[in-house]
């Protein structure tokens, strides 16, 4: 017990600076991913047969194949088949590929929640709509949009948390995040070895992470309630 | 469709076109790029941080020196040392350069420089049965922890005892200290850093070594750096300044002569 409050200020400093770089890759997801999975949404329910052929085939791949996998081909594909290394060896370098990774992939789970959310309108409405001589931009806009929105909240809250975890998978190329961080004290980092306790305790980050984040979205939730 | 198939194969065909005339001299190229990129895990007394956050250790002052020499500066990036071959292929670091032990899996898959200290591969049991085994052969029918892929897993691999493959070697450490492995084998070097005394494993102790072995750099497959490495190593040697670092960090046993 005395041994872990010696290491304390030590491990809680690195893993600090770990999440750090966790939260950094969930906020740089979201914000990618959220508009870019409307933009797969729109295309994979085209009514060009091209467009939509092409999206579904592009989330199929991405939602078939383990993230894992694809933060290994998006690092190290560049130097291995082009000879040349887009991303560098830094540390920027291993973010900004994680974060192509990230919000490729996460962009195309929410592309098949928006579809669900979009398709999940009935069609009255887009006939009323056209009725009062609106066009199908301004009926998906003004009418169907945020009808939408509230209707996806709670998957899409789901998602989020699943996020904040997945984000410890970068650490296969490398990225030093929170996991990275609390397992480098077991091999021995900053004089401290053998030490079992910090990979543990990354835990309780995730946990109080996903705390605040299930109450922020609840009351995101509870906003859009005026629609009932 | 067509049209969008016959674009994908001209790409297909110009990757693979790019990829045959690639072939360059490595020194050429990190000369070019002023860096040499050294992948590293942290691992003392060869690659850790100091307080200010700054590389240090036998094998990162070493480097320094090395890339000094080329007239380079020096950049060492932490990595995920079961990808160690990924990245030194994917260029995005330019060599692995931190105790690492040549085995013939290592020598196959990248260029290696001349061996420069010695190691060995040791059991670790916990500290209350250490004493129960008299020998090796003592430790037939125990499951060893191992990292996948090391040196340890190919030793306890070639006795036939049972093996439990992990990630890490600090993880087969977990393992016997949880009980769920009944020993495991990593690297001596490391062994006396981590367990024993003051360490986080108080409980475990070091028993006997299974081989000795030696340390390298590896370099991409073909690279001309491994020469110039070679010749420094051997300069370092004759004019005492690689002695000089290895007293510096307590392995000046283990430094082999260069020549």
């Amino acid at each position: 017990m005395e041994q872990i409050l010696q290491q304390m200020p030590i491990v809680i400093g690195a893993l600090n600076t770990g999440f750090l770089q966790t939260l950094k890759l969930f906020f740089v997801t979201l914000l990618g991913a959220l508009p870019l999975g409307l933009v797969i949404a729109l295309g994979s329910m085209s009514r060009s047969l091209v467009i939509s052929l092409f999206t579904r085939t592009i989330v199929w791949i991405v939602r078939g194949s383990p993230l894992m996998i694809q933060l290994l081909i998006i690092y190290y594909f560049p130097g291995l088949v082009l000879h040349t290394p887009i991303w560098g060896g830094g540390e920027s370098g291993r973010f900004l590929a994680a974060s192509v990774a990230f919000i490729l992939n996460y962009a195309c789970y929410f592309s098949e929640i928006y579809r669900g959310g979009i398709q999940g309108i009935p069609r009255g409405q887009d006939e009323a709509g056209l009725v009062l001589g609106m066009t199908p931009r301004q009926i998906f806009f003004h009418v169907k949009l945020l009808q939408m929105i509230k209707a996806i909240v709670p998957p899409i809250s789901n998602e989020i948390m699943t996020l904040v975890k997945d984000t410890s998978l970068s650490r296969i190329i490398a990225l030093q995040e929170i996991i990275w961080a609390g397992q480098s004290f077991l091999k021995g980092s900053q004089g401290i070895s053998g030490a079992i306790w910090p990979l543990f305790f990354t835990a309780v980050y995730y946990l109080v992470w996903n705390g605040i984040m299930t109450i922020v979205l609840g009351r995101v939730e509870k906003r859009l309630n005026y629609f009932r | 469709m067509k049209k969008l198939l016959s674009v994908l194969l001209a790409a297909a065909m110009l990757l693979t076109l790019t990829a045959a005339f690639a072939e360059d001299s490595d020194l050429a190229y990190v000369e070019g790029k002023g860096t040499l990129v050294v992948g590293i895990t942290d691992f003392a007394p060869m690659d850790y941080k100091n307080e200010a956050g700054e590389w240090i250790g036998f094998d990162a002052d070493m480097a320094k020196a090395f890339a000094d020499s080329l007239g380079v500066k020096v950049e060492f990036v932490e990595i995920d040392w079961d990808n160690k071959v990924l990245e030194l292929n994917g260029k995005t670091i330019d060599c692995v350069w931190n105790g690492m032990t040549l085995t013939d899996e290592v020598k196959a898959a990248m260029s290696c420089s001349n061996a420069y200290a010695n190691n060995a591969q040791v059991v670790i049991l916990p500290a209350d049965k250490a004493a129960q085994y008299a020998d090796v052969a003592a430790l037939s029918g125990l499951t060893f922890a191992v990292e996948a892929g090391s040196a340890g897993e190919a030793e306890v691999k070639a006795l036939s005892y049972a093996t439990t493959a992990v990630s890490t070697q600090a993880d087969s450490l977990m393992e016997v200290a949880a009980g769920t492995s009944d020993a495991a084998v990593i690297d001596a070097l490391m062994a006396a850093a981590m367990v024993g005394e003051g360490t986080g494993y108080a409980n475990l102790t070091y028993t006997f070594s299974l081989n000795s072995e030696e340390y390298g750099v590896g370099f991409r497959t073909g690279s001309d750096l491994t020469e110039a490495l070679n010749a420094f190593f051997a300069g370092a040697y004759a004019d005492g300044s690689m002695m000089g670092v290895a007293e510096t960090y307590g392995v000046q046993a283990a430094i082999i002569p260069q020549a």
